[in-house]
């Protein structure tokens, strides 16, 4: 999909440009899926291409929950948010979802959280407006509070308290990484914490094997494994963010289990303000030893 | 008792095999109602391929010359097929039992390093288990029944994701 960056409508793609575009680095895995997309006239079919999209992100909100990300998101938030309070913030705090696709893990948010007793607003943003439609549409079936917004997060407008996101981070490479994380730097914003794959030896082939069995379409299979190959480790995050947000502490969360060698799948890059960092610590309580060096 | 033993192993397959078709088909958050329903419809699928095969060993035992030879050899397949699906059935159902353990990753782990692999290796487990009950047989009749068994255990999952699927093309559509 593309869309026009300015006015985000949606451009027509020739599917020969996309083949073109992944023969020139061979990925045959790739053109076999583009292959398979329907077509009309040259162009990929768009009704076509959202419905296959709205497959695709149903599959990957089934890894989300067989890997209980909804849980994880809020043992960070609610750590976060109480870090928040104690330092003297009593308005309601607006988390924002970067790039939130079918906003699972607001909607899981929404459906599991006192909400009222935190005083916090949920909002998921993405560029795509059949992803924005569809968390909307899942939203309103469940009577969700929680809103989906097609457009830029980091806009004055809808800027927020803390921004989050899953699986996101690693589309961002070399300068588009350092402006990604720039664009935190807000008057308002107080954290930051975004998880994504953690790169290991094991991890493609791990990825490949779990996406071959929980995946159905060749788009999600192909996609999960890219991602999981294109991952940033912590170092370069954690470099990243302290290169273009110095008034944050940053750092890596959860990317061992148990203190042992073990890498999870996931890890968390956090950044927060420095006057929060202290009691972060202490809230985090008995997992704090998953908090790796936080400066 | 053997058969008793293999009619709830062929249940709870079902159910299981339900849940599997209905997974990622469905992207509300509280899905208790949506997940019954596979899981119902997994056991309704499982119950048909029973009592097809139920059917099939009583027309064999009925129809045979040698009726009490029948019953001693499919007997005797039922059991040795027992070796091979109780110790599946085991892992799968203690591994179900730690994802009650209320930490992420001791539940994500389970996913990762035991029920993933344990869903890849299913058709082999089917068909390791019927081979090996039906091998030592002395009569046609077992080994015909036996593979009989075998299609239909295999196509249960195919046809609930068959259905599965074409659910959700239905819901997509009337999405988009």
């Amino acid at each position: 999909m593309q869309h026009d960056a300015r006015t985000l409508e949606r451009v027509k793609v020739r599917k020969q440009d996309v083949l073109d575009a992944f023969s020139r680095c061979s990925n045959a895995q790739a053109i076999r899926a583009v292959e398979r997309l329907p077509e009309q006239r040259g162009f990929l079919d768009e009704k076509e291409i959202d419905r296959h999209l709205l497959r695709v992100h149903w599959e990957m909100q089934r890894l989300a929950e067989e890997f209980y990300h909804g849980h994880r998101v809020w043992e960070l938030l609610r750590v976060v948010i109480a870090s928040i309070r104690h330092a003297g913030l009593r308005e309601t705090i607006r988390i924002v979802d970067v790039g939130c696709g079918i906003g699972y893990g607001i909607r899981w948010l929404a459906a599991n959280v006192p909400l009222h007793d935190s005083s916090i607003e949920l909002v998921g943003m993405d560029l795509n407006g059949t992803l924005i439609n569809e968390a909307n549409r899942l939203a309103t079936l469940e009577e969700l509070p929680c809103r989906f917004v097609q457009g830029d997060a980091f806009s004055k407008e809808h800027s927020g308290h803390i921004f989050t996101s899953t699986g996101v981070i690693h589309h961002f490479r070399g300068g588009e990484l350092l402006r990604f994380l720039g664009r935190h730097e807000q008057p308002e914003t107080q954290a930051l914490f975004h998880f994504d794959f953690q790169p290991w030896l094991l991890a493609p082939v791990g990825a490949w094997f779990f996406h071959y069995l929980r995946m159905r379409t060749a788009l999600a299979r192909h996609d999960g494994v890219l991602s999981a190959a294109r991952a940033h480790d912590g170092r370069t995050l954690t470099e990243a963010a302290r290169e273009v947000l110095p008034e944050f502490a940053s750092g890596i969360y959860g990317a061992k289990i148990w203190n042992t060698p073990a890498p999870r799948v996931f890890h968390t890059l956090i950044g927060m303000r420095r006057a929060l960092v202290e009691e972060f610590r202490r809230q985090l309580g008995r997992r704090r030893s998953r908090l790796g060096e936080l400066r | 008792m053997t058969l008793l033993a293999l009619y709830l192993l062929a249940l709870l397959d079902g159910l299981l095999c339900g849940l599997r078709a209905s997974m990622g088909r469905c992207a509300v958050i509280r899905k208790r109602g949506y997940y019954q329903r596979a899981a119902f419809l997994g056991v309704a699928g499982a119950q048909i391929i029973s009592t097809l095969a139920l059917v099939a060993l009583l027309t064999v035992a009925a129809t045979s010359p040698h009726r009490a030879e029948v019953r001693e050899d499919l007997e005797g397949a039922a059991r040795r097929m027992l070796w091979v699906f109780l110790p599946y059935a085991f892992l799968v159902l203690s591994n179900l039992a730690l994802r009650l353990a209320p930490s992420n990753d001791i539940r994500s782990a389970t996913s990762v390093f035991m029920l993933g692999p344990l869903t890849a290796i299913r058709p082999v487990v089917m068909i390791v288990g019927v081979f090996y009950g039906i091998y030592s047989s002395r009569l046609v009749e077992t080994l015909l029944l036996g593979m009989f068994v075998l299609v239909l255990m295999l196509s249960l999952e195919f046809a609930l994701n068959w259905r599965a699927d074409r659910w959700q093309e239905r819901e997509i559509r009337q999405i988009i």
